[in-house]
């Protein structure tokens, strides 16, 4: 099976496929997550070989292990990315050098988002643009929090110390950022609902 | 956490969780309770649903093509015979197609032509199968060996017909072949097998048999082809089946060529009688 007999295939169909070995489903799936999985890896890691090397463990650990992949607890996408988090995490994390001591406006605000290419999905640049919107209406201080960790790789603590407040303020900072998160998704019709991923 | 939190504890506690932000001391308590707790579950559930979209706040970043090509590299050892991709994406943005080798079959030089899935095949080729059954005129209760074999061929070309991925194939390219003779190919790329029915094929000379093969589209068929299978034609009339296994990929060609017996040949060793490429069902 080759070409648009595969990219007819919802996500779980693939995933199935590539439990049985089946490489070209599992080319598919790349097509469809490598990128953004890369783009998540190079923001958290900025090295690109280490960012090389995070995505293809995430797809090969698909490909050893597909049947980890559990429909009840999300999506294809969210397994996938959130994989890629945290091998990223992991890497940065084991990596000293690699961590950037710095607070949030030296670069883990938003940055612009660059020009989007031309083939790029439709619904995944409105998806795009629809959580950078979320982010931009949470309270600097939650979404700060947020992306320490997220992109960052810090953990509670060391956000506490790197913003210079109590950790359990970091905590709740972050637990009421990631509710509104949820909400302002949910009302952009996005949370759990992915129809480019045809699941 | 060994005593009872509070639910704005748990929640802070779910954040950090799916953050990957909590200390190791946190996290496992945490997986502990989370073990037992359907609501920590449903609410650590919806957070991961909400992580994963922060992932596309992340510029967009092209990954270089090396990632995939070391991908498919590692997987190729594993992966199913004749499924693993090469780097056609790349190949296809650069609108490359396969270049003609010397040696080519009939109808092998537009290589790049793909596989059509061709629409409405499952019925066609359903059509075409009770066209098969009734020259047969096969009598099912039978036990004879022999016609068991083939109603395995017969039951394994419905599967085909019922196959999505599976491509009609004509044989139908070379304009030498001899007069009356026809053959197609029901290949499915999914599973790298498929069924060759074919008829009015020459008789044999003694101690020749026929020989089909898969030929990936642009190669050298006396150094690339790969073996199908071995038949010789039935004494009768009607359509013969004969299911084979070889890579299949989109751009493959089949080609049945005159060998020795008993078993055919390593590689062609004559020129091909039939030809079918992509496409030209």
């Amino acid at each position: 099976m080759r070409g648009k007999a595969y990219r007819g295939l919802r996500d779980g169909e693939l995933v199935e496929l590539v439990a049985q070995k089946d490489a070209g489903a599992l080319e598919v799936l790349y097509e469809r997550y490598g990128r953004a999985a890369y783009s998540l890896a190079r923001r958290i890691l900025t090295e690109e070989t280490l960012a090389q090397d995070v995505v293809q463990e995430v797809f090969l650990s698909l490909w050893r292990d597909a049947r980890r992949f559990d429909a009840g607890r999300g999506t294809v996408a969210t397994y996938l990315l959130s994989m890629t988090h945290h091998r990223a995490v992991d890497v940065v994390r084991r990596e000293e050098n690699l961590r950037r001591w710095r607070t949030s406006d030296e670069g883990l605000e938003l940055e612009a988002d660059p020009k989007v290419r031309v083939e790029d999905e439709v619904l995944t640049s409105e998806r795009r643009a629809e959580v950078r919107s979320a982010l931009q209406e949470l309270p600097a201080a939650q979404r700060e929090a947020l992306l320490l960790a997220y992109f960052g790789g810090y953990t509670q603590r060391e956000v506490a110390a790197l913003v210079g407040v109590p950790l359990g303020t970091v905590k709740t900072r972050m637990a009421a950022g990631m509710r509104k998160m949820k909400e302002a998704l949910r009302d952009a019709g996005r949370e759990e609902q992915q129809p480019w991923t045809r699941q | 956490m060994d005593t009872p939190m509070s639910h704005s504890e748990l929640e802070e506690l779910a954040a950090g969780y799916v953050l990957g932000a909590l200390e190791p001391d946190d996290e496992h308590a945490f997986q502990r309770h989370l073990e037992d707790c359907p609501t920590c579950q449903a609410t650590v559930r919806e957070l991961e649903a909400v992580v994963g979209e922060l992932a596309y706040s992340a510029p967009p970043v092209d990954p270089p093509d090396t990632v995939w090509a070391g991908i498919r590299r590692q997987i190729k050892p594993e992966a199913r015979r004749g499924a693993v991709p090469g780097p056609a994406s790349t190949a296809a943005r650069q609108g490359g197609a396969p270049q003609a080798a010397p040696g080519t079959l009939p109808g092998q030089a537009a290589g790049g032509r793909g596989l059509r899935l061709l629409p409405g095949l499952a019925a066609a080729a359903a059509i075409f199968l009770v066209v098969v059954l009734s020259l047969w005129n096969l009598n099912l209760r039978d036990e004879n060996a022999v016609y068991r074999n083939r109603l395995a061929t017969l039951e394994r070309a419905a599967q085909l017909a019922n196959d999505p991925t599976a491509s009609l194939v004509a044989l139908n390219d070379n304009p030498d072949a001899p007069p009356g003779a026809q053959a197609a190919v029901i290949a499915s790329t999914r599973e790298d097998r498929g069924v060759l029915l074919v008829e009015h094929l020459p008789p044999l000379q003694r101690g020749r048999v026929y020989e089909l093969w898969g030929i990936p589209a642009g190669t050298n068929p006396a150094t690339s082809a790969e073996r199908a299978a071995v038949f010789v034609p039935l004494r009768r009339t009607g359509t013969q089946t004969v299911q084979f296994e070889v890579p299949i990929q989109p751009t493959t060609v089949f080609a049945i060529t005159d060998e020795p017996a008993p078993n055919g040949s390593e590689k062609p060793t004559t020129q091909p009688l039939l030809t079918g490429s992509a496409g030209t069902a």
